[in-house]
Parts: structure tokens; sequence; C-alpha cells
């Protein structure tokens, strides 16, 4: 058979690559590889080993093949018996060849993700530190204003509407009071704003701006006002300290960036991700503790005592074991039975605190989702 | 000596790029996106190999490895530039305007001459990665001067609502193509000024009527009038096809290489006819799909029993649901892109490239080879900025 292929020629087209001369050349099947009879009879060798098949063509019927160290001559054989017999003798046809050495690659991977690293951990973070101080109000507020509506939304599993928010008038009074009792406006350029969102997360945050927000699954849990107080308190005490625009701005950032590494490759996902970061947005364990300070202080002074924030932390441990689940914000926090130990010990030891709601305060704030508080 | 007029053929069908685009796509969902330029590189060899002039394809001769290494070259430079920027503008926006709409705007308009930039250097590798006849095709360097080009005659085209973006498209097609070579050879984009305004006729005449009938309407408080919006909306989108058709046809004309020439002659009815196939199959295989969804849905529930006051019990299901769920998304997603390279891109580039020819090539086989343009960054920029080719 081989002997038959290496009498009958046929013919293909030949390009070399160093004018735009399309050659008709004879193909003849040889036991070393395919040689070329080019016009000006000379004849020309291609090894077996060395042929390479074009992958993804469009036209089937043409077979198109390079060889190894020649960048640009192409030869397009139409003969589908001649083709069925090169596919069948060339060992190599189908092996890509490295164009690069895969070393360069991994210098600059390693370079793509150093830079990404210290963009990430340390020029965004610092930058968005100082520019967090230097905020005016107005534009906090602001930046609090859509973090709010971004959040609602996200967490509404029919993704329309945005989780809402409990109306009960007197529920919302009495969170007023508690917060009067605490009275931090000295402290703050803005008003703060609080919110009971009807979600069962057993959560509350601090937004930029002054936005509390608590989820009802956290009041369901706590056992007395003084808990949810105890909780208020540490989250005024993010506020002061400007934790959430400081964490707004560098997510800001820090998006950015791994948008643009991983590419939009599901479209979407990246704002999933956004929404995820702002809920779960954990603090350093530095302003974590700077909070409690403040919170300890401030419950002090409004006659509550600060170990209620230690109850609470201690109860949902025991109750949901460790920190992953849907204790999620509060477990999270770093050191748990450290914070817990600074809040019994910020108590004064033999002093009578008293209660921050009268029971009826307290139970129109166990109940604030429940009516819609005449007000929708 | 090769024939004085080459026609295109086109070569390329809908079942084999669908399934390569099908294939990809699922490699590239599950590498994390890491397999798109592998993906990207494949679809181009088919898309180029399609392609035909006077018989011999075009050859698309990238590489994955060469992109994913531009890719990360790009990724060391821009993602300074994008955190530091980002972070930047959305202070200023909220500390002087209170609102993070113009943080966007902000963070687009600091990324523009980027972009540009990004899309010149991309054009530059694409086209010196493809070849004819065994010759390079290339792009001198100039992203720089393309970038503020495109910045200040974009700027004109929104200063006049788009009425000049015909003048756009021509100075800064007239920028790239003459900055093009094939081999030795380099191209030239001629066209007096006004190029390209008739080809944006069918956009103009039912904007203009539609102002005037609105602005009847709201005079004479007569709503019959509104209703001739039914027909000023088709004829738009007629006119959208006929702008691509037509400009293409005039700016190709007008192109010359050497001594050769080039005619060409899309129709626009084609154009629509190809999209209005196209959507309206994908529609169809969306509308098949979503039925055959129900099937199970209704199984499932109905052998529940649709207990629907209890909250709970759907949550659970839902919980349930969620690998079939993320599982449609992907598919949904995936299946559109395939159907929209098989019923969409595929049938437009085959007729754009069919209904064009080249003439005067006879001294074609003059046109000698150019060096290899080594550019290591590849289209880094234009990929992790995702504005480079469609395809």
């Amino acid at each position: 058979m081989t002997g038959a292929a290496a009498q009958t020629e046929t013919f293909a087209d030949l390009v070399a690559g160093d004018r735009a001369v399309l050659t008709r050349v004879g193909v003849r099947i040889t036991p070393d590889g395919v040689q070329l009879m080019l016009p000006d009879g000379r004849p020309a060798l291609w090894h077996w080993a060395d042929l390479r098949r074009l992958p993804d063509q469009a036209d089937s019927t043409v077979l198109v093949l390079g060889r190894v160290g020649d960048r640009v001559g192409r030869l397009y054989l139409r003969d589908a018996d001649l083709q069925t017999q090169i596919r069948a003798r060339a060992p190599r046809l189908s092996k890509r060849d490295r164009v690069m050495p895969l070393s360069r690659l991994f210098v600059w991977a390693g370079g793509a993700v150093a830079s990404v690293a210290v963009i990430i951990f340390l020029l965004v973070p610092v930058m968005a530190a100082q520019l967090a101080v230097m905020l005016p109000a107005e534009g906090e507020k602001a930046l609090g204003d859509v973090t709010f509506e971004q959040i609602r939304v996200a967490l509404d599993e029919t993704g329309l509407l945005g989780v809402p928010i409990c109306e009960g008038r007197q529920g919302n009074a009495a969170m007023r009071a508690m917060y009067d009792r605490l009275n931090p406006t000295p402290d703050l350029p803005y008003d703060v704003r609080i919110h009971v969102l009807d979600h069962d997360m057993i959560n509350a945050f601090a937004l930029p701006g002054g936005r509390i927000v608590f989820f009802r699954g956290l009041i369901d849990q706590a056992e007395n006002a003084e808990e949810i107080a105890a909780v208020l308190a540490h989250e005024i005490g993010h506020v002061v300290n400007r934790d959430p625009t400081r964490d707004a701005l560098r997510s800001a950032g820090s998006l950015g960036v791994l948008g643009l590494l991983f590419g939009d490759f599901a479209g979407g996902t990246i704002a999933l991700f956004l929404a995820n970061q702002l809920i779960n947005a954990s603090y350093s364990q530095t302003a974590e503790a700077t909070a409690d300070v403040y919170a300890h202080a401030m419950l002090d002074r409004a006659d509550v005592s600060p170990a209620a924030l230690g109850a609470m932390f201690e109860r949902l441990l025991e109750e949901h074991g460790d920190a992953d689940g849907i204790v999620a914000h509060f477990m999270s926090h770093p050191k748990m039975a450290k914070r817990i130990a600074a809040a019994q010990a910020a108590v004064v030891d033999g002093r009578d605190y008293g209660a921050i709601l009268d029971d009826d305060q307290w139970e129109s704030l166990q109940t604030v989702c429940d009516d819609e508080g005449g007000g929708e | 000596m090769p024939p004085a007029r080459l026609n295109i053929t086109y070569s390329g069908r809908k079942g084999p790029i669908f399934g390569l685009a099908l294939k990809t796509g699922i490699l590239t969902v599950l590498t994390l996106g890491i397999y798109r330029f592998w993906a990207k590189t494949r679809l181009r060899r088919y898309y180029w190999s399609a392609i035909r002039p006077g018989g011999i394809p075009l050859e698309y001769a990238g590489e994955p490895l060469e992109k994913l290494l531009g890719f990360l070259v790009a990724v060391v430079f821009l993602a300074f530039y994008i955190g530091v920027v980002n972070l930047i503008l959305m202070y200023f926006s909220f500390a002087l305007l209170n609102g993070n709409v113009a943080a966007y705007v902000l963070s687009f308009a600091g990324l523009a001459p980027i972009i540009f930039f990004a899309q010149y250097r991309a054009r530059r590798y694409i086209l010196a990665r493809t070849r004819w006849r065994g010759i390079r095709f290339g792009l001198e360097p100039g992203a720089w001067g393309y970038a503020w080009r495109a910045m200040l005659h974009w700027l004109l085209a929104i200063a006049t609502i788009g009425l000049l973006w015909p003048l756009t498209t021509l100075w800064l097609e007239k920028y790239k193509v003459s900055h093009t070579y094939y081999g030795d050879q380099i191209f030239v984009q001629g066209g007096r000024r006004g190029l390209l305004f008739g080809s944006m006729k069918h956009i103009y005449y039912p904007l203009g009527l539609s102002a005037v009938v609105l602005a009847t309407g709201v005079w004479s408080s007569n709503p019959a009038w509104f209703a001739m919006i039914m027909l000023t909306g088709p004829w738009f989108v007629y006119g959208l096809a006929y702008w691509r058709a037509d400009s293409f046809k005039r700016m190709t004309e007008e192109k010359e290489l050497g001594p050769m020439r080039f005619r060409a002659d899309p129709s626009a009815w084609t154009v629509v006819g190809i999209y209005a196939l196209g959507w309206f199959l994908i529609n169809l295989v969306f509308s098949g799909f979503a039925l055959f969804m129900m099937v199970p849905a209704t199984i499932i529930l109905g052998s529940v029993g649709p207990d629907l006051a209890n909250f709970e019990q759907f949550e659970a299901m839902l919980a349930a649901a969620a690998p079939l769920l993320i599982f449609a998304y992907f598919a949904i997603f995936l299946g559109y892109r395939a159907m929209a390279h098989a019923w969409i891109t595929l049938p437009i580039a085959a007729h754009f490239a069919e209904t064009t020819r080249i003439l005067n090539a006879e001294d074609l086989h003059q046109i000698a080879q150019r060096d290899r343009d080594e550019f290591a960054e590849a289209e880094g920029f234009a990929e992790a900025l995702d504005v480079g080719a469609a395809i």
C-alpha cells in the first residue's frame, strides 16, 4: 500500500511565508515523511515527526499542515486519501508546541499576585482609613443610604423588593428611648437612625453615616432589653469610630481589583460577592475591642450592666455551638471568650444596675415586626 | 499569478461553532474563568479559518498562553490604577456630590483613555496574529495617539447627541487602517468627511419623525399621534442594520492596499433577517426549556402537597432545589452564548464575507513577509478590562 501511494502523486497548495505566493506542489508519501515537489523541480521533505495539524479549522475537507521550526509555512491538502495516510503516519500531528517557557509565565503570575496582594491588603486599607476620617458627614450619610438599600435587596430571597422594615410604632419608640438613654450624641456629627429588619438572621450592624440595623432574629434571641442595649452600644461604638465608612471605602477599592482578576465569566458573580462582603463586613480585632470599650463606658453611664453584652454572647455560644452558621456576624468576631471576660470585668463590683426599658416597652420592642404599626 | 478578482468564500457552519462555543464555555465555567484564554483562541481559529479570500483560509496564530501572560502583565499595572482610582473617585463622589452614580460616571471617564488604549493594543495583537497566504498582517504602534484622538472624537459625538457619529467612526477608522499592514504593504483608508452620513439616514429619519410626531401629539393632545411610534420604532431598528451594512460597504470600498481595491454589497435586510430569525430561534429554545423545567417542578410540588401556607417547608424545598437552579443558570448562560454564535455571529460574518470581493489582485505575489511582532502583552489590557473584540 505504501508502495502504491508513493507512486501516485497528488497536489496541494503551499505557502512558504516569504511572499504572498500560493504554489501548487506535488505531494508524495515517502518512508521519511511527506515529499513536496516544488515547481522548479527541487524536492522538499517534511518529516513525519515534524508535521503539525492546525486545529479548529472551519473547512473540514481541507487538512492544513505546518511543521516544527517553521512559523509561517503551510500546506493545504484537499485529497481525502492523502489526508487519511498522513493522519495514520504522522505521530505528533495533534501535538501543541509550547510557545514560551513556563518560567516566564510563573514570574508574571507571581508579580500579579504580589501586586494585587499589596494593593488589597496594604494600600487600599491605609488609604480607606485616611479618607474615612476626612469624609464629610453628608457624604457619609449618602454612602450609608446607598449601602442600606443594597443590603435590603440582597437579603430578600425574591430579590425584588428588599427585606421589609419593621414599622411597629411603639417598638421603634422603645428603641429610640433606649438610644436616648445611652445618649451618645456629643460624640457624633449626625443623628443615628435605627432600623429593625424583618429577617431571621441573628445579627446587627452599623452602616456609614449613622445607620444601625437590627435583624428580628437578634431581638428574638435576647432575654431582656439590656442585652439589646448592649449590642446597640457596641454598634454605636463602630459608628463613632467610623468603622463602617472605612470598610465601605475599602471594599470599593478591593472589589474593583478582584473583578479585574476574575473577569465576569458568568455575569453577576461580582455583584453577589459585593452584597456578601457588605453584610459580613468584619472589622479588625482592634476595631471590635475599641467599640466594646466605648460600649462599656456608655452602658455604665446609662446605668446598665456592661455584662449584658457578654451574657448575650455566652448564651448564643451555648445554643448555637461554634462560630459558623446562623450566628454568623457576632460569632465570627475573634476572641469571643476574651470579649465576654472584658464585658464582665467592666462591671463595677457591688453596684446595683437598673433596667433600660420598662416591661411594656420591652414587649413592644419584641413585637416591633408583628403589627403594621398603622404607619404603612 | 493570482487572478485579478478574488471572491471570498465562507466555510463556517452552525453545528460545529455551536459545539465549539458550548464546549469551551463549559470548560471556562469549570475552570473559574481560566480556560477563557483557550476558549477565545479556539473560537478565533474557527472564525478566521472560515473566511477564505480566493479559496485560501485566513489563519489565526494567537496562543492561549501568551494571552494569559498578557493578562497577568495587565493585572500588575491595572490593579494599582483600579484599586486606588476607584477608591479616590468613590471618596470624592460622596464627599462632594453625595451619591455614587457620579462615582460610576467618573470612574468610567477615568477609564476611557485606558479602554481606547487597550482596544488599539488588542487590535495590534490580533492583526499580528492574523495571516493569509502565509503573510502576516500588522498594526504599527500608536495606542496613545489613538487614545487621545478617540477621546476627542467621542466627546464631539456625545456633544452632538450622536449626530456626528459617522464622522467619529470614519476618523477613527482612518487612523486604524492607515497604520495597518498586510506584509510590507500599508493600507490606506480614503473617503471624504461626509462619506458615512448617508449610512445614518435610516436612523436620522425615524428619529426626526418621532420628534415631530411627539411634538404634534403633545401640542394637539391627540393620542393618535403617539401611535406613529409603532412605525418609527421598527424603522429605527432597520436603520441600525442599514448603518451596519452601508457603513461597512462605504468604508471597505474606500480602502486601498497597493493597487488592490475592495467591493462589498452586504444587505441591511439580510442583517435584519439574521437577527430576527436568530432571536426567534433562541426564544423558542428557551421557552421549550422553561416548559421542560416545569415538569419536574410540578411533580415535586404535587407529591409533597401544595402546602403553600407552610413557609418553612417552602424554604427547605428551595434549598434542596438550589443545585438544580445553579445548573439551570449556567445552562441558560452557556446555551445562550453558543446559540448566539451559531445563529447570529456566524451568519452575520458569513454574509459580510461572501458579499465582499478583492479587485486588482494581480500583483499580490509581490507582497513580502513582515517580521513577527512579539508583543508579550498580547491583548491583556483589553481582556482585563473586558473591552476586547466580540470574539
